[in-house]
């Protein structure tokens, strides 16, 4: 999968998610879960992911609890959990096997979407890892002064408020010091700009696209 | 006071960052912890404040096992001040900031008044007491941190790279507060890189290198033997340079800038006497 152009994988995202709300049967959901988690083994991903995978599976049990609880239909909590499942991991193929600076170049090159947009999303998924590092090392210094939050929920939602205040605090000046070091280096002076990376389709992303839409069509002419 | 014992550290399937560490912490001791980047220095003071559990080994506190502790529990009794000040300070004022840990920790209000108008005397904040904590200046902020920890009335403070970004004249504030808090009873261990600093301050000094304890001892025999401490990644104080440099003349080799400093007044004064 590291080897597909980035727009390959874009489109990948977008054609799972069009078959994820397409798809109405608890099998063929489970089959297209099994199809990606296939593509990550390929595409050896990190543990990291997998532990990744693992919460969203927790999270789908909890929220399909929930719908059964509600609804008393345990093959709708079920269908409802396995598309959740479903769109989030396509979204972990994307992000695990694609460098950002790619992803970029590929939303600029391709899809024409003005680098200030473009270089919007990457950056906050850049910042995701720095942002989840900044709060376990502000939860370090706060249970050195005794934060250890304990109590019912709002109680844990208030003393929860040392951790978010200087998290939001920290996200603020570093989007400033971002702000002004990429203006230092040129940042938007130039309508047009080059990459580094070469994101362009071979075969392999044309048969792949090729196939996507496809299928796509077979489960429209189904469906209708 | 804190003991460990044949201490490990690695963090998962890596080479162990912390090798074999057995040391004492004892009442009223200044001890500095000194070495190269990555030499396993914060991870031994994280150690001692339960933020990281030993993989091999043991630590106690006054003769009870920390192995079920956590840092909220150590928080009674040994205060951690972090090299970087902005990752706890959230309140609006800074007698807020400083009063939040006693709170945490179950004091009376007029236990929390009393620790934190006293925290913050003993750092020279009083008259900012009202202020902004984040228009504080950076040596500020740090006072402000050492209060927040002295409002938990701690028996030891442990101090993460004080002096970093520091200018001069808050890195003298910092060093005679530090004086100030050992000579009240005050237990200091300090992890630093600022050898001028150490030898000003500190009575012990620990040496780590690629995770072992290579040296544990007082400061002057640190300073003794100058390869060693290249081959460590320490720089020799530029006071103990001058001292050697002036051999000659019958000064005392120091490290301390001060000791220097009367030993060429006394020897000036001689001179001129003769």
């Amino acid at each position: 999968m590291t080897n597909i152009a980035p727009i390959t994988k874009l489109a990948l995202t977008i054609f799972v998610t069009i078959w994820s709300i397409v798809l109405q049967s608890l099998p063929a959901l489970a089959a297209l879960i099994i199809c990606q988690i296939i593509l990550l083994a390929i595409a050896r991903v990190g543990l990291n992911v997998y532990k990744g995978i693992v919460s969203l599976f927790v999270f789908a049990a909890v929220l399909a609890g929930m719908q059964y609880v509600f609804n008393n239909d345990m093959i709708l909590a079920a269908i409802t959990a396995s598309k959740m499942i479903s769109m989030t991991l396509v979204f972990f193929i994307l992000l695990a096997t694609t460098r950002m600076q790619d992803l970029s170049a590929a939303l600029v090159q391709q899809c024409h979407i003005p680098y200030e947009y473009a270089f919007m999303l990457t950056a906050a998924l850049r910042f995701i890892p720095d942002f989840l590092a900044e709060s376990k090392a502000i939860q370090e210094a706060q249970a050195c002064r005794g934060y250890s939050p304990q109590g019912n929920l709002f109680q844990r939602f208030f003393s929860y408020m040392a951790v978010i205040k200087p998290l939001v605090l920290k996200a603020v000046t570093k989007s400033e010091t971002m702000a002004l070091s990429l203006e230092l280096r040129g940042f938007g002076s130039r309508k047009t700009r080059s990459f580094k990376n070469n994101v362009t389709l071979a075969f392999k992303d044309y048969a792949m696209l090729l196939s996507m839409i496809l299928f796509t069509s077979y489960l429209m002419i189904q469906i209708n | 006071m804190l003991e460990l014992k044949n201490v490990y550290f690695s963090y998962k399937a890596q080479s162990p960052v912390i090798h074999d560490v057995s040391l004492t912490v004892k009442p009223g001791e200044f001890l500095a912890i000194v070495g190269r980047n990555g030499s396993g220095k914060t991870t031994l003071t994280r150690l001692m404040m339960t933020l990281k559990k030993p993989t091999k080994g043991d630590l106690f506190f006054q003769s009870n096992s920390m192995q079920n502790s956590t840092p909220a529990k150590m928080a009674h009794h040994i205060g951690y001040v972090f090299q970087n000040p902005d990752r706890q300070i959230f309140h609006d004022t800074v007698a807020e900031e400083v009063a939040y840990g006693p709170k945490q920790i179950g004091c009376t209000p007029a236990q929390i008044h009393t620790f934190v108008n006293e925290a913050l005397e003993v750092t020279g904040l009083s008259h900012l007491a009202d202020t902004y904590p984040l228009s504080l200046s950076k040596g500020q902020k740090q006072r402000l941190t050492i209060a927040s920890a002295l409002a938990m009335q701690p028996k030891i403070l442990i101090l993460d790279e004080p002096t970093s970004g520091q200018d001069a004249r808050e890195r003298d504030q910092l060093l005679h507060l530090l004086q100030k808090l050992h000579q009240q009873g005050t237990t200091i261990l300090l992890v630093t890189h600022d050898m001028e600093f150490l030898s000003a301050c500190a009575q012990r000094a620990i040496v780590m290198a690629k995770g072992h304890k290579v040296f544990d001892g007082t400061v002057s025999e640190l300073f003794h033997d100058t390869c060693q401490l290249t081959d460590w990644g320490l720089i020799e104080p530029v006071a103990l340079k001058i001292s050697r440099q002036l051999g000659s003349f019958h000064l005392p080799q120091t490290a301390s800038i001060t000791q220097l400093g009367h030993a060429i007044v006394n020897l000036l004064g001689r001179n001129s006497h003769d």
